[in-house]
């Protein structure tokens, strides 16, 4: 099927397959179309449809919240081609070529499950080609019990492999982490769409790194510091982390963390924030190099963090409320919207 | 459109935003920043979000969805952001906050930031016009001696000719210029065709004079030039021809 895109300087073209959702076969054609979550909540995908008829896959999603219907307007993450299409995007578009690095399909065996607390999981996809990525992108991943793509982080970096770590959280009520969490996964076979996202970390980036992680959100961060880590960034920039969970019991990757620090001692400083309890004696004394703090993440990282909020790069991921509270932080604090890169786990 | 209060100057919290209803308009945001206030379109010109649940440090207004941002003095643009803001000019009268809409050409971003005296001057040689909807402004190949300005309404180009005619892309925001050839060197003829599509407002001008007025003041004229190469180059870029 053939897919037009009118956007605000000319038009583009591409072919989608059958059930394709607009936006994944425009990406995959090179088009730098608007998305965040690519999966159907932050609304950001929004585009007009001016001919020919659409498949909604997910006429719920809560991305459609200030869409106007009546005007033809549609999520493009969420709808399908059910024909030749024609549709208009109120953004510039631009066209990449060569299509090396576009979002494409590919698919994965789950791999290496395990716990890293009660409600968080740790696993691998074994993919059954070699994927480059940035550090900070995530993959779209669908498996054949649960409808729907979700949004999953990359933890690990590296410019081609075809194993990509992932950490996941158990969501009450939630269809895929309580698929995940509900019997043995390994060896399932998974589709993935990606690399997509823009909260990436390049080694070019010449400014100090201020992560800020609630939850699950440390995925991308890890993937981003592991990168900044290998190209020695912390030798020239300094570094801060805040990775925000509730009580110590829910705290994973400290090992990972304290190693990072351990390489970068003087430069990079990783702060582990507590909202419900205070740290214990036992995980103070357990890594001597991580700082323990109580609050809420955004907060312990605003006190920290005053007056050293010139030439930052901030990374921000977690849930929703997290992410707009750090982003608050930080325009307040002066600190300009390009330098502000942020993926809501929505 | 005439003077109209919106609001009580006190209603409005200092260094703060308030949206406000406007009869039969869109909503308004006013802004006070320290004794001065400034007035804009309520409406994100990204996706249509509303920017009073914006974070406001002052200076700079910032839509919380996509973090574009304004100097909310002028409506200008600033780092992300790829529209200015839609500002209104305002007065107080009797403790009222009053506001007028301004003419297409001072929220042109070609223009933002030139010498009032030039602004003034161009002013004087714009003239206004009403389109219907299906007008054609220009087609390829017309002689190009206007240059125009959106005030409202939208306006859709298409490029190329004898059967291979491809969109050109939309321009539907105020203040959005367009058939800028003749501010270029030897571009004596359209090469794309402009079509109306709903009933249009624009101001028009002559771009012989427009160039005149620039050349008098080659600072500003420096401004402009600046602004329609990188124009350009966003266009260029969106056709992949860069
Ligand atoms: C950029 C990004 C990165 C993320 N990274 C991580 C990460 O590293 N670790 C992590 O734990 N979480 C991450 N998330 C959150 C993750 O994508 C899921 O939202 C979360 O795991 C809950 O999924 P669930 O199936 O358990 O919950 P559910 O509530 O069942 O579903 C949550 C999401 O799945 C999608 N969905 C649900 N139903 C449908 C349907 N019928 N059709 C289509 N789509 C549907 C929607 O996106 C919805 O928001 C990320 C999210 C985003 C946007
Ligand atoms: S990108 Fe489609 S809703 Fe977020
Ligand atoms: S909606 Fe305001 S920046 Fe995107």
């Amino acid at each position: 099927m053939k897919v037009k895109i009118t956007s605000r300087a000319g038009e583009h073209q591409f072919d989608a397959e059958p059930e394709e959702r607009i936006l994944y076969a425009g990406l995959r054609g090179g088009l730098s179309l608007p998305y965040e979550c690519a999966t159907g909540t932050c609304g950001t995908c929004k585009a007009r449809l001016i001919s020919g008829e659409i498949e909604d896959l997910w006429p719920d999603a809560p991305g459609k919240k200030n869409l106007k219907s009546d005007q033809g307007q549609f999520l493009m993450c969420q709808c399908a081609a059910k024909g030749d299409v024609v549709a208009e995007v109120s953004q510039f578009v631009t066209s990449l070529r060569p299509l090396s690095g576009a979002p494409q399909w590919c698919e994965g065996t789950i791999r290496n499950t395990r716990m890293l607390t009660a409600d968080v999981m740790a696993l691998q996809l074994e993919l059954d080609v070699t994927l480059g990525f940035e550090a900070g992108q995530f993959m779209a991943v669908e498996v054949p019990e649960v409808k729907g793509l979700r949004g999953y982080s990359m933890v690990n970096f590296s410019t081609d492999s075809s194993v990509l770590d992932f950490v996941i959280k158990k969501l009450p009520g939630g269809a895929l982490s309580n698929w995940l969490f509900s019997g043995s996964r390994d060896g399932v076979r998974a589709r993935l769409f990606g690399p997509l996202g823009v909260a990436t970390f390049h080694p070019d980036v010449a400014k100090n790194l201020l992560c800020i992680a609630g939850g699950t959100g440390i995925a991308g961060i890890m993937s981003i510091l592991d990168r900044a880590c290998q190209t020695r960034h912390f030798d020239r920039f300094e570094g801060d982390v805040f990775f925000g969970v509730r009580t110590p019991e829910d705290a994973f990757y400290l090992d990972e963390l304290a190693a990072f620090q351990a390489g970068f001692p003087r430069s990079l400083r990783v702060t582990v924030a507590f909202s419900d309890q205070p740290a214990t004696d036992e995980i103070r004394s357990r890594y001597p190099g991580i700082r323990f703090a109580e609050g809420f993440v955004h907060e312990v990282a605003g006190r920290d963090m005053q007056g050293r909020f010139e030439n930052v790069m901030a990374y921000l991921a977690g849930p929703p409320p997290a992410v707009d509270s750090s982003i608050r932080l930080l325009i307040m604090a002066g600190v300009g919207a390009d330098s502000i890169k942020y993926d809501k786990f929505s | 459109m005439t003077e109209k209060r919106i609001c009580r100057i006190e209603d409005v919290p200092s260094n703060g935003l308030k949206e406000c209803e406007v009869d039969n308009g869109a909503p308004v945001l006013v802004i006070n920043s320290g004794e001065e206030y400034f007035a804009c379109n309520a409406i994100c010109p990204h996706q249509e979000v509303p920017l009073c649940e914006g974070m406001f440090d002052g200076k700079v207004l910032t839509c919380h969805m996509h973090l574009w941002q304004w100097d909310v003095r002028t409506g200008a643009p600033i780092g992300l952001a790829e529209a200015p803001l839609e500002m209104f000019e305002v007065s107080v009268d009797d403790g009222w906050l009053c506001i007028r809409a301004s003419n297409a050409l001072r929220v042109a971003s070609l223009f933002e930031g030139i010498a009032q005296e030039t602004l003034e001057k161009i002013n004087a040689i714009a003239e206004e016009r009403q389109c219907s909807e299906g007008e054609v402004l220009y087609t390829v190949g017309d002689p190009a001696e206007e240059l125009f300005i959106l005030e409202s309404g939208r306006v859709e180009f298409l490029v190329g000719r004898d059967g291979k005619v491809t969109s050109g892309g939309f321009m539907v925001r105020k203040g959005e210029v367009f058939g800028w050839a003749p501010l270029m060197e030897n571009q004596k003829q359209r090469v794309a065709q402009a079509t109306c599509k709903e009933a249009v407002t624009l101001l028009s001008l002559n771009g012989a004079k427009v160039r005149e007025i620039l050349e008098e003041d080659p600072r500003s004229g420096m401004k402009v030039m600046m602004r329609l190469s990188s124009l350009l180059t966003k266009y260029m870029i969106a056709a992949g021809t860069s």
